[in-house]
């Protein structure tokens, strides 16, 4: 995480032409997306910088980009977080070949919401996904005398900056258009901040969020489909679980602007380390009858038994990054 | 209370509140009460300064199991930090069991400045229940990837799968 890496200023000017590049690993295609949604700053860009690998919209293959010489591309914009070993593998070669390696997107910054696949064993995903386990893809088919070979699938899903060292963070799911001009105009102009840097605030959501607060205490755990939250109020007084208190800031507090709780999509601010249990913290000094007194505990109680999916809604993006990863399988633990 | 060596010893973080439970340890101890030396304490100003982010951390570095100590319901320093605090637990146990942790890894106890005894009492039953629970699952987690061993042996009586 940015917190723990030596702050260096990046000295480097681009060349006359920077050369960029941008990657998906396990991902969805939404952060390449994404990167359109600056409009016509996408052409001040083209005309700035050579695209050497882009592969949702351009034609490179892999013995191309192990043909650059080492250092050779100035930045990677890599999204999609590390499932498999052709993640892996791939990253540990952008990160060879390149100068500046930016982690774009939640997957690659947090582990995002496919991070939750971590509490799942590889046998129950296959299960889940490819039934009986006859159907579970091969690691080799052989077909007309040729062979196939698929990478493995990891028994952990990681961020990228658990393989390979990472040099700016870009949050968000998907990083929100404001922060993808910010670092365009920064590699167009040559002046790229610090290794370390996250482009984000390094306040909270509620920062930012125009929403009034009355410091309400939560009588009632609503969730968005129960009921039409008021557009004007906070939505954790008004009981929708918002995790703005625990989230990072930068968007521009998009969803609550659309009337939608915060799900804590740019991870954790900069002094938090784990995204959950911060939520947690907050949600649990929230929620009351207004009153503290051993006379309220059991309506406490029946408040916070309406909480649900506690790990799926507090750790949705973060869950990779949690700080006890993964899952157990401990007797008793559902008692 | 070594990794290595001997039969499985129970490691756990007691996170005591200073006007209360810390006091309580206090008389516990200068009445020469005898009890189990498998608890590192840590006093804290009020129970309703532990951050679940502190549990997961004392769980995450080895800690088999976490003990709360705060005053006991009306009588907190701070009015009301023990009722923050007892709601956090309870959703910190349920986050637990979700990702497959025994929730008895982590216990909230009232106890008193003039209750050396109960202080006694539960830190010896927390270790027993501790000892029959085994090594906190995330400290194997973290030992077969450092391919370490960890002493896995339970006491007599182990617990059943009843619990």
């Amino acid at each position: 995480m940015p917190d723990s890496r030596a702050k260096t200023k990046a000295t480097a000017k681009p060349a006359a032409k920077a050369k960029i590049g941008v990657y998906w690993a396990a991902s969805c295609g939404g952060c390449d997306c994404a990167l359109l949604e600056v409009n016509e700053q996408i052409l001040d860009v083209a005309a700035a910088a050579d695209i050497l690998l882009w592969p949702c919209a351009a034609d490179a293959k892999y013995s191309d980009l192990r043909g650059y010489k080492n250092g050779e591309i100035d930045l990677v914009l890599f999204n999609g977080a590390i499932r498999t070993e052709e993640n892996r593998e791939i990253a540990e070669l952008i990160r060879e070949k390149t100068k500046y390696l930016a982690a774009f997107g939640s997957c690659a910054h947090t582990g995002g919401v496919i991070g939750l696949a971590n509490l799942s064993s590889r046998e129950e995903i296959f299960s889940r996904v490819y039934g009986a386990e006859e159907n579970w893809p091969q690691l080799e088919v052989s077909q007309n005398g040729e062979t196939l070979h698929l990478p493995e699938f990891l028994t952990t899903l990681t961020p990228l900056d658990a393989v390979v060292d990472v040099d700016y963070y870009v949050p968000g799911c998907p990083p929100p258009a404001g922060v993808v001009s910010d670092l365009f105009s920064a590699l167009v102009t040559g002046d790229l901040p610090p290794t370390g840097t996250v482009f984000a605030s390094s306040k909270n959501l509620c920062d930012e969020c125009p929403r009034e607060r009355e410091q309400l205490k939560i009588t009632k755990i609503l969730r968005p489909h129960e009921q039409e939250p008021d557009p004007d109020k906070c939505l954790l007084d008004q009981g929708f679980i918002c995790m703005g208190p625990a989230t990072r800031g930068g968007c521009g507090a998009v969803c609550p602007k659309a009337n939608m709780p915060c799900t804590g999509c740019a991870g954790p601010t900069a002094n938090i380390e784990d995204q959950g249990a911060a939520m947690l913290n907050t949600l649990a000094s929230l929620v009351g009858t207004g009153e503290e007194g051993e006379d309220q505990l059991e309506a406490e109680d029946a408040i916070l038994a309406q909480i649900d999916d506690i790990v799926g809604t507090f750790y949705r993006f973060s869950s990779a990054t949690t700080l006890l990863k993964g899952r157990y399988h401990e007797r008793n633990a559902t008692r | 209370m070594s990794d290595t060596n001997g039969p499985f010893e129970p490691r756990i973080v007691a996170f005591l509140c200073r006007w209360c439970s810390y006091a309580g340890a206090d008389l516990a101890g200068v009445s020469r009460m005898q009890y189990p030396p498998n608890v590192i304490p840590m006093r804290v100003n009020c129970s309703g300064r532990v951050d679940a982010e502190m549990v997961m951390k004392a769980l995450e570095k080895g800690a088999d199991g976490v003990l709360i100590g705060g005053c006991h319901p009306g009588d907190c320093h701070y009015v009301s930090g023990n009722y923050k605090t007892r709601r956090r637990v309870i959703l910190l146990k349920r986050a637990l069991s979700e990702i497959g942790i025994d929730p008895r890894r982590v216990h909230l106890e009232w106890i008193s400045a003039s209750e050396g005894g109960k202080f006694k009492e539960t830190i010896t039953s927390y270790v027993e229940l501790i000892r029959q629970l085994g090594p906190s699952p995330i400290r194997l987690a973290q030992a077969e990837e450092a391919s370490v061993e960890v002493p896995q042996e339970v006491s007599q009586g182990a617990v059943s799968d009843a619990g």
